[in-house]
């Protein structure tokens, strides 16, 4: 293969390296004004009086809007529970109450200096044990008005609960040998994104266009029309660049207040974000509480186990009904465990809404099922990879929604991999020392399943009239590259050309047909496949135009070298570009559309209530080994070797490949390590800025090895699967395990800061001395 | 309040408030977009320009304190028509993945290879501390800056 | 509006003289324009010093034990890497290698470090240890403080408002003598130190501590000498009884806050252990042993 395979340089490589990539903060219109949004500085409380008299009256102001201006009804992804602005009550620190457009942002800044609120504060409801118990004052006394967009098991704080209770747990328990029980915490996740959240809004002649850079703008656009009551066709999103999202700019966001402000000034207006602002605000990965009892048996087989999560929602529901689903795929891990007891729930608290971060809650559950394992394997006495290799999932295990996993054993086959190049006998060999200075090193290890998001993708390739075949797509790559290289790769090998021979378009909702979004590792293997299938056709009316130039049948064609010739005959053949330019006075520009939407696995939908994310399509399996080092003056960590084993399907870009688990056992570094969010009982957040949030740094990132397995998916484009989201979810594990061996104490709490390996220090050498 | 600036070897005539940052100036006044706005607080290098040859966080530089300096932002690196050689290394290693970082990660590469023709991989990581990337864990930027300096000259692949 | 760049100590002074109440002066910015792009701050008139050559000057006397002296508007960049620095100074050469990163170090200078007076300031503890004096010019003329009268408590010095600080000069390191600067946060850079120690011990052939200086900040308002924790280890061989007696002096004189980035337990449990691995390091800078 020419194309497929090599790491061909992405096209949007050499702007961003020069600087001219246009991402919507460098977005600007003539005429253009700037807003700044006025938002509660408190997280629960009554509004007593809004008055932005003296905002409006501000030389240079345009507009002031607030609940007043904007419509009534409300929204949200799932349960629609979410204003655009508070109206009567607010629910969170940042939510907003009001905004302003005005010539320059100063100005627009002054003029949120000078809006008055009065709030009659209200104690906020953070804790989530407190959210849930009997008697807790309501996030939302009116839930019972919203309306849901997909049925929702709702009640009191809870937006949504899961829950699977097949039989034989409480059995299973009775004849345990052992019990274990552990209770597991996470904290939240920013996904700290460079770009800060931005938009450029118009309004004309009854439409919007919004200029955004935006993960899924299809999604973004049907939001946005529900939002304000007003056809999805009223709507266009156009995508700029996006400068990172990780699934923090997938849904809707700031998007309305540019354009109700557009329309109500008649200029287009700017929203960009401070960084603080972007911070409290942003859709964070939530926090969570994970609860796990097993029933073990002497060998540390568990018979059976209980396993509860509370997840925190923040104020408004937004994607979390949907997450709880993920508890059920990840409650048993990548092991073979008994009848297992779910539940989960989304809860709603007087803090930021939170939202998908690569690997949803999928960070945390692998985290806690993994420490657990670690646990039950020091309760029994048995080595802790023993204990895996024992009860790895293989071919045709099912996972608790019934759905099989014809390929499970690649668990096994990564395990092996792991194996060979840290073989654990070697690295986990004890090493005893009394001396209190010397650095304490252990190693973890951690295995994930992961999933691929099936939602469908559209593709369309038309032939140029200079022999460029065009793909034209509202595909987007947050950054990963799917789009830059590995779509055009694809189209490259299907036509024989030069990879800088395929032109790829940014989304247009206007222009391009549906496409589920960049997230979960969708788009080299859905988008791809749509690629593949639309290639296939064009060719179709390639020879179809050619056999009739070239007075040949189809059937003795050949397609080479950006050339369609007859097989054998050298001089009988007619360039691609004279193709297009042919066709043009006949059946028209050449092109082919193909959508493609990965079947569904089987499951059984009895087996759980509240189950809205309900198969787990295209399943990859992963296996990380992590070695650490602990300063037990400091209690500081490093992470002196990190193994990736992963199953990519076929590696359609390899420096691609890389790229994307380097940067995702990166940032699972930041959320195991560094990464903190301590949220006060008054509800508001702690670190609000990139000083005290710290995001891992240069030096402290060690060199991943890669290892890939490649069991080609006869369903992806050449075979490729999904690769790019499922890097983060087994690192904290991984790493978590590590310390923990370090240190002979069980951490269970992310991020495990240093004054958290003192503690764990302290205790392990407490234990050793009784 | 007037103000000259050299830019990229150019001159620029703005009229300003005293204590508007340079970054605020590159990017609304003299409409050089490239260098990048995103915590303004000196934490995450987006912004980062070279003074005088050196690395600077532009959000934190006022502007009018720039007369007399040399300033060089992204634009000013390459020609018109070409990458600099360090820049194709970046991206030709997997070392642009969004994009936003990479202006700034630019800048402040170019200056460490300048200053060191030779630099080890500590020396990068260190180099960089006050840079941020978010998508691609920095290995294979690294990765691009030790291959493009061992190609140049005489400095031995470094295995440190 | 007003915005001054003088071009030497001389102009500087002047402008000082005249309205030094309402200007605002700008050293490498990288605490007065966070201040002012967070709206903490603000201000008209600006008096922006970095730029006068004549303060960047790194400087020793020939003699013996006279003091290095560094102008005010040096780079914490051009500190950490100077030879005369390293030298004589060495526990200062790394303070400043790790103030923030590359960025902060070319554009943040030595007199704006301690006119800040952050209470986690990385310089004034390895200044505190090399007995430290700040030089303050004023058109009445010049005065000199020990750093330690100088820095009075968090953000807040002893500067007058017409008066510019033009140098810092510090007692270089003698022979038989090592010292150490340990800054305690959890990544390799970027950090605001959570503990900054400095420690400088002087030692006899027999490896007897002569005299000890440890500095501590970000434990309390302004950085501080531990004298009795000196005293814990003068006459000592670094043995554990000594250390564990000085480290629970340095605890006992600490009053730590909680904040974003730490807990203030955190900052009080790592004092007896760091100062255990400072004195540690300092033997082994000793070029006899």
């Amino acid at each position: 293969m020419s194309a497929v395979g090599t790491s061909a340089v992405r096209s949007d490589g050499p702007i961003k390296a020069r600087g001219q990539a246009r991402y919507t903060v460098d977005v600007g219109l003539p005429g253009m004004l700037h807003c700044v949004l006025a938002r509660s500085t408190v997280a629960a409380g009554r509004i007593v009086r809004l008055d932005v008299s003296k905002a409006r009256q501000l030389p240079g102001v345009h507009a002031v809007i607030t609940a007043a201006d904007a419509p009534m009804h409300r929204n949200g992804m799932l349960i629609r529970d979410q204003e655009l602005f508070a109206s009567t009550h607010v629910r969170y620190e940042g939510e907003p109450v009001a905004a302003v457009a005005a010539e320059t942002k100063a100005i627009a800044r002054r003029a949120v200096e000078l809006i008055e609120l009065e709030l009659e504060q209200m104690s906020p409801v953070v804790d989530l044990d407190d959210a849930v118990a009997a008697g807790a004052r309501l996030v939302h006394p009116e839930w019972q008005t919203f309306s849901m967009a997909i049925p929702c098991e709702r009640y009191d704080n809870v937006a949504n609960e899961l829950m699977a209770n097949p039989p034989g747990v409480d059995e299973a328990f009775a004849q345990a040998a052992h019990i274990v029980t552990d209770e597991y915490r996470a904290g939240r996740q920013y996904q700290a994104y460079l770009e800060p959240k931005a938009v450029v809004a118009e309004y004309e002649a009854g439409r919007y266009t919004i200029h955004v850079s935006h993960q899924f703008p299809f999604a973004l656009r049907d939001r946005f029309a529900d939002a304000l009551g007003i056809r999805s066709s009223d709507v266009r999103v156009v995508g700029h660049h996006i400068g990172g999202a990780f699934g923090g700019k997938l849904d809707l966001g700031i998007e309305p207040y540019a354009a109700l402000l557009a329309k109500a000034t008649g200029r287009p207006v700017k929203l960009v974000q401070e960084r603080t602002e972007d911070f409290i605000t942003c859709p964070s990965r939530e926090n969570a509480i994970i609860r796990i009892r097993s029933a073990v048996d002497a060998e540390g087989q568990v018979l059976g186990r209980d396993f509860d999560v509370l997840l925190d929602a923040g104020a408004f529901a937004g994607d979390t009904p949907f997450l709880v689903s993920i508890a059920l795929f990840m409650a048993n891990g990548a092991y073979r465990v008994g009848p297992t007891r779910v539940r989960a729930r989304a809860v709603y608290t007087n803090t930021a809404p939170t939202g998908a971060f690569r690997g949803v809650s999928g960070t945390y559950l692998v985290f806690a099922v993994e420490r657990h394992l670690d646990h039950i394997a020091e309760v029994v006495g048995v080595d802790r990879m023993a204990i895996r290799l024992a009860n790895v999932l293989r071919n045709g295990d099912p996972l608790l929604n019934g759905q099989r996993l014809d390929d499970a054993s690649i668990l096994g086959e990564a395990f092996a991999e792991i194996e060979r190049v840290a073989p654990w006998a070697q690295i986990t060999a004890p090493t005893t020392t009394t001396d209190p200075t010397v650095a304490l090193r252990g190693i973890g290890v951690a295995a994930a399943l992961w999933v691929t998001n099936p939602l469908p993708g559209e593709a369309t390739l038309r032939l140029g009239e200079d022999g460029t075949i065009h793909l034209i797509s509202a595909a987007n790559d947050n950054g990963s590259g799917a789009v830059t290289m590995g779509l055009r790769q694809i189209a490259a090998e299907e036509f024989g050309l030069d990879v800088n021979d395929v032109i790829t378009t940014m989304p247009d909702t206007d222009v391009q047909g549906f496409d589920g979004g960049s997230q979960g590792s969708r788009t080299t293997h859905v988008v791809g496949r749509a690629v593949h299938d639309s290639a296939i056709e064009l060719r179709r009316k390639i020879l179809d135009v050619a056999s009739k130039h070239l007075e040949a049948d189809v059937a003795d064609l050949e397609l080479v070298a950006g050339h369609v010739g007859v097989r054998g005959v050298p001089d009988r053949r007619v360039p691609l570009s004279q193709i297009a330019t042919l066709a043009r006075g006949t059946v028209g520009s050449l092109n082919a559309t193909a959508s493609y939407a990965p079947a569904l696995p089987a499951y059984d939908p009895s087996c759980a209530s509240g189950f809205i994310f309900s198969t787990f399509p295209n399943p990859t399996y992963h296996v990380h080994l992590a070695e650490v080092e602990v300063d037990p003056v400091t209690g500081n960590v490093s992470i002196v070797r990190y193994v990736v084993a992963q199953e990519v399907g076929k590696a359609i870009n390899p420096v691609g490949v890389y790229g994307q688990i380097q940067g995702g056992v990166t940032q699972g570094i930041g959320y195991a390590i560094y990464e903190g969010i301590d949220i006060g009982s008054d509800g508001r957040y702690q670190q609000r800025t990139l000083a005290s949030y710290r995001l891992p740094i240069a030096p402290d990132i060690p060199r991943v090895e890669a290892l890939l397995l490649e069991h080609p998916d006869p369903a992806g484009p050449f075979g490729a699967k999904g690769i790019a989201e499922p890097p983060i979810v087994p690192v904290a594990a991984a790493i978590a395990n590590a310390i923990s061996a370090a240190v002979g104490h069980q951490i269970n709490s992310l991020p495990i800061r240093p004054n958290d390996v003192l503690d764990a220090i302290e205790a392990g050498r407490a234990k050793l001395q009784q | 309040m007037d103000l000259s600036l050299c830019v990229n070897g150019r001159q620029y005539d703005v009229d300003v408030e005293s204590g508007t940052s340079l970054l605020d100036v590159l990017r609304d006044e003299i409409h050089l977009t490239g260098t990048k706005e995103s915590c303004v607080e000196g934490e995450c290098g987006t912004c980062t320009v070279l003074i005088d040859g050196r690395p600077h966080d532009a959000c934190l530089l006022a502007a009018h304190a720039m007369e007399d300096t040399e300033i060089t932002t992204i634009e000013g690196i390459g020609t018109a028509d070409a990458m600099s050689p360090l820049q194709a290394a970046i991206v030709g290693a997997g070392g642009v993945q969004c994009g936003f970082c990479t202006p700034g990660i630019v800048v402040t590469l170019t200056a460490l290879v300048a200053e060191a023709p030779c630099p080890t991989e500590d020396e990068i990581r260190m180099a960089l501390a006050g840079n941020i990337c978010r998508c691609t864990g920095y290995v294979q930027i690294i990765d691009a800056v030790l291959q493009h300096t061992s190609d140049l000259s005489t400095c031995a692949e470094s295995a440190s | 509006m007003t915005f001054i760049n003088a071009r030497s100590t001389e102009q500087a002074v002047s402008e000082l003289a005249v309205r030094g109440e309402e200007l605002l002066v700008l050293a490498g910015g990288t605490d007065v324009m966070v201040q002012y792009q967070r709206r903490e701050i603000r201000s008209s008139a600006w008096l922006n010093v970095r730029r006068i050559e004549e303060l960047q000057r790194i400087d020793a006397s020939t003699a013996t034990g006279k003091p290095l002296r560094i102008g005010a508007m040096t780079s914490h960049r051009a500190i950490s890497r100077d030879t005369l620095v390293l030298r004589y100074a060495p526990a200062l050469a790394a303070a400043c290698a790790t103030v923030g990163g590359w960025q902060t170090q070319e554009a943040g200078t030595i007199g704006g470090n301690i006119c800040n007076a952050s209470p986690a300031a990385d310089l004034p503890p390895p200044l505190l240890v090399a007995d430290a004096t700040v030089t303050l010019m004023s058109s009445h003329g010049t005065r000199t403080l020990l750093l330690s009268e100088f820095i009075l408590g968090r953000r807040s010095t002893a500067r007058r408002s017409d008066e510019l600080v033009t140098a810092v000069e510090l007692q270089p390191l003698p022979d038989g003598a090592g010292e150490v600067y340990l800054k305690v946060g959890p990544r390799r850079g970027m950090e605001v130190a959570l503990v900054g120690l400095a420690v400088r011990l002087m030692f006899d052939e027999d490896g007897v501590v002569t005299d000890a200086r440890v500095a501590v900040g970000s434990v309390a308002p302004a950085p501080f000498r531990a004298h009795e924790a000196e005293q814990a280890l003068i006459g000592s061989r670094g043995d554990k009884s000594a250390i564990d007696e000085a480290g629970a002096a340095l605890s006992a004189a600490a009053s730590p806050i909680d904040d974003a980035r730490a807990p203030a337990a955190y900052r009080r449990r790592v004092l007896s252990p760091l100062l255990a691995r400072a004195v540690a390091q300092c033997y082994t800078q000793d070029t006899r042993r």
